[in-house]
């Protein structure tokens, strides 16, 4: 599978869990993905290295079975670091997302999660945490997308896209190289934020292949099975 | 808080504190009769006296031939009486007649006068007296009888009296506290019976026509309690059974798959395929954990409802966008009637529409047509999704909104979710104080949704 982001420096991430299954797992996925992942099986192992290493991004527990991961979370921010935090729970509950979010903490999955999404919403904070995008066209290959006119073209070619079909290609071009997860683009495009039993995006997707891809070689969108779709070309991977 | 005196305590005192009353109050009256009875004693003697004295001495002069008759005659009429004093004065000041014993001439006192007088050894009560003479002037007359003996009598009375009045009181509260005790009986009773209900047992009530009056109402709330209780452990049990049911299907199938995977060596693109079959059933496994949460979470009232005027038309055709491209890949066309305003929880209705609308899309035949209709008026607004299709029969209707209910249970593999669409939908609807119902005809299934204008309260 190519999923490798060419950022400039490998970014380091510390797991935080203490289920061993899971986190061997989320190491070896985001290790897979590309990048320096440290893992913590216990809520004292992970504060000592959150506050020792130099991290990007840490990854939390908030059930863990010394200290809990709202603590290690306060800590960090009493102590100025501010590297963000993704934490993750079992339980879905109001209370809870509003706890860690006024803690400080950046964002939350509910466990069980597709581990794109975990990836997808891992790169989004990645960047927030970087330079904001502010570009007035965007390319892959002979696709281009010009933001202000909301028009695509391939090769030169115009290609008439409704606005959803746009903002769509421009979500999978924006994050080009990234798998995304059907209900990362449901939420992200739609604004449904609930998964859906249908198969509207898959549908969605093979529509706008019919308008991009069909007529042309080389083909852009692809389906990662089992995960979601992306836009890659064979040059931007490696 | 500080806790209220006990029941028993409380009884126990009022009924003590009144028992004292009413015996001191008793006692009280019984000592004062008795002493108002001696002294009318006292005063009927006096009072015969009184006349024997006023007779003897009208017929004074007229009996000369015995001078000292009246001695003798006033003599006579003092016996038979206890201790008897006389004194008497003629008007012209001798003394005519004085008993032997105590001096009664420091007495004075106006004319009918009756007093009591104690001398140094015996109490006496007194009568005053003046009688006019045959030849002018007054008799004045002392006369005294002894009321020692009942003294001496109301003394050993007014003890007796005093004792059984303490008595009284102490068996009155004891009394007092046994009936309270027993007056509790039933009370304990049904304590006793409401701390033997156990959870598998919530069926038993408790009977309201063998506790007292009192209790009747008791009874009936806490029956209304263990029924409500019993209807929710009820739904959770069989939540629950049905959870462990749906989670048994894809669980044997992926233990299945992977043993048989396992059970010999195979090439890549064989053990890729069974982790991509996995993986579908790992999502659908997930799916239905989170709309089972959503809807744990909806029963208990947990998701707070975050209240906006929401435009339904707008939202609906925002709908519309996102199930176009699926719509008309089944060529099924979406239409849209009417326009209204609501109070509600924007996500969580969005929600509502579209497994509304996914379902009804689901089910239309091809080249025909999803109609929603927006109704509003006063007091509410009617939200109708209607779609054409086989008619849904009677007993299946009412039960489309059970969860994991399916009508047709081999359906449950295509892609339909695990039949708890309907059941979210209602819990939704239900939560903004609305109600849901399905109708079906030859012609079409419809969905009718009647949501208040105004209050958004749960109703439940």
């Amino acid at each position: 599978m190519t999923d490798a982001v060419d950022y400039p420096i490998r970014m380091k991430i510390l797991i935080v869990e203490d289920e061993i299954k899971t986190g061997e797992y989320l190491k070896q996925g985001l290790g897979e993905a590309g990048f320096i992942v440290d893992l913590a099986h216990n809520g004292l192992d992970g504060h000592h290295l959150a506050m020792t290493g130099d991290y990007d991004l840490m990854i939390l527990d908030i059930m863990l079975p010394d200290v809990d991961g709202w603590r290690i979370l306060k800590s960090l921010r009493e102590a100025g670091k501010d590297v963000p935090v993704l934490f993750l729970t079992a339980r879905d509950s109001v209370d809870d997302r509003v706890k860690g979010l006024e803690l400080g903490a950046d964002d939350y999955l509910v466990k069980p999660f597709a581990f794109a999404e975990l990836l997808a919403r891992v790169r989004t904070l990645l960047r927030r945490s970087s330079v904001p995008a502010t570009e007035m066209s965007l390319r892959v290959a002979d696709l281009e997308l010009d933001l202000a006119r909301h028009r695509a073209s391939r090769n030169g070619k115009r290609i008439h896209l409704t606005a959803k079909e746009f903002s769509l290609l421009e979500l999978l071009v924006r994050r080009q190289g990234e798998v995304l997860p059907r209900s990362l683009i449901a939420s992200q495009v739609w604004d449904m934020n609930f998964d859906s039993d249908t198969n509207v995006i898959d549908v969605a997707i093979r529509r706008l292949r019919g308008k991009i891809d069909d007529d042309f070689e080389l083909k852009l969108i692809q389906t990662v099975r089992g995960m979601g779709y992306m836009i890659d070309t064979p040059d931007s991977s490696g | 808080m500080k806790r209220p005196i006990s029941l028993t305590y409380r009884l126990t005192l009022f009924f003590s504190i009144a028992a004292t009353v009413v015996f001191l109050a008793f006692g009280w009256l019984i000592e004062r009769s008795i002493n108002e009875h001696f002294a009318q004693e006292d005063i009927k003697e006096l009072k015969v006296i009184a006349q024997a004295v006023e007779r003897a001495l009208t017929t004074r002069h007229t009996n000369f031939n015995q001078p000292n008759s009246i001695q003798q005659r006033l003599d006579d009429i003092l016996i038979g009486h206890h201790g008897p004093l006389l004194y008497i004065k003629t008007p012209a000041g001798e003394i005519l007649y004085r008993s032997p014993g105590p001096d009664l001439s420091s007495i004075t006192a106006s004319q009918n006068d009756i007093q009591r007088w104690r001398d140094d050894h015996h109490s006496y009560r007194i009568l005053t007296q003046r009688f006019p003479a045959t030849n002018g002037g007054n008799y004045h007359v002392i006369i005294a009888v002894a009321i020692d003996f009942h003294l001496h009598f109301i003394q050993e009375f007014r003890h007796t009296l005093w004792l059984m009045v303490i008595l009284g009181i102490i068996i009155m509260s004891a009394l007092s506290w046994i009936a309270v005790q027993q007056g509790h009986r039933p009370l304990r009773n049904i304590v006793q019976q409401i701390s033997q209900t156990r959870a598998s047992q919530l069926n038993t009530r408790l009977n309201p026509d063998i506790v007292p009056a009192e209790l009747t109402e008791l009874a009936h709330t806490f029956n209304e309690l263990l029924q409500r209780m019993e209807e929710a452990f009820n739904r959770l049990s069989n939540f629950s059974a049905d959870i462990a049911h749906e989670l048994r299907t894809p669980v044997t199938n992926l233990m299945t798959q992977t043993q048989v995977a396992l059970s010999q060596a195979r090439n890549i693109e064989e053990y890729q395929e069974i982790l991509y079959s996995n993986i579908e059933e790992y999502e659908r496994m997930a799916q239905m954990i989170g709309d089972m949460l959503f809807l744990a979470k909806a029963d208990n009232n947990l998701s707070p409802l975050n209240t906006e005027k929401i435009d339904l038309r707008a939202e609906l055709l925002n709908l519309f966008d996102y199930y176009e491209a699926w719509a008309e890949e089944c060529r099924i066309s979406l239409r849209l009637e009417g326009d209204s305003h609501i109070q509600g929880d924007r996500l969580m209705l969005r929600r509502a529409f579209s497994n509304l609308l996914s379902n009804a899309i689901r089910h239309t035949p091809t080249e025909q047509a999803v109609a929603v209709q927006l109704e509003h008026s006063e007091n509410e607004t009617i939200i109708q999704v209607k779609n054409p299709g086989t008619a849904i029969p009677d007993e299946h209707l009412t039960k489309l909104f059970d969860r994991f209910y399916r009508i047709d249970p081999s359906r449950q593999r295509n892609g339909e979710g695990a039949g708890l669409g309907l059941a979210i939908v209602k819990s939704i609807i239900e939560a903004h104080g609305g109600t849901i119902q399905a109708h079906s005809n030859q012609q079409q299934t419809t969905f009718r949704i009647t949501l208040p204008n105004t209050s958004t309260a749960r109703n439940h």
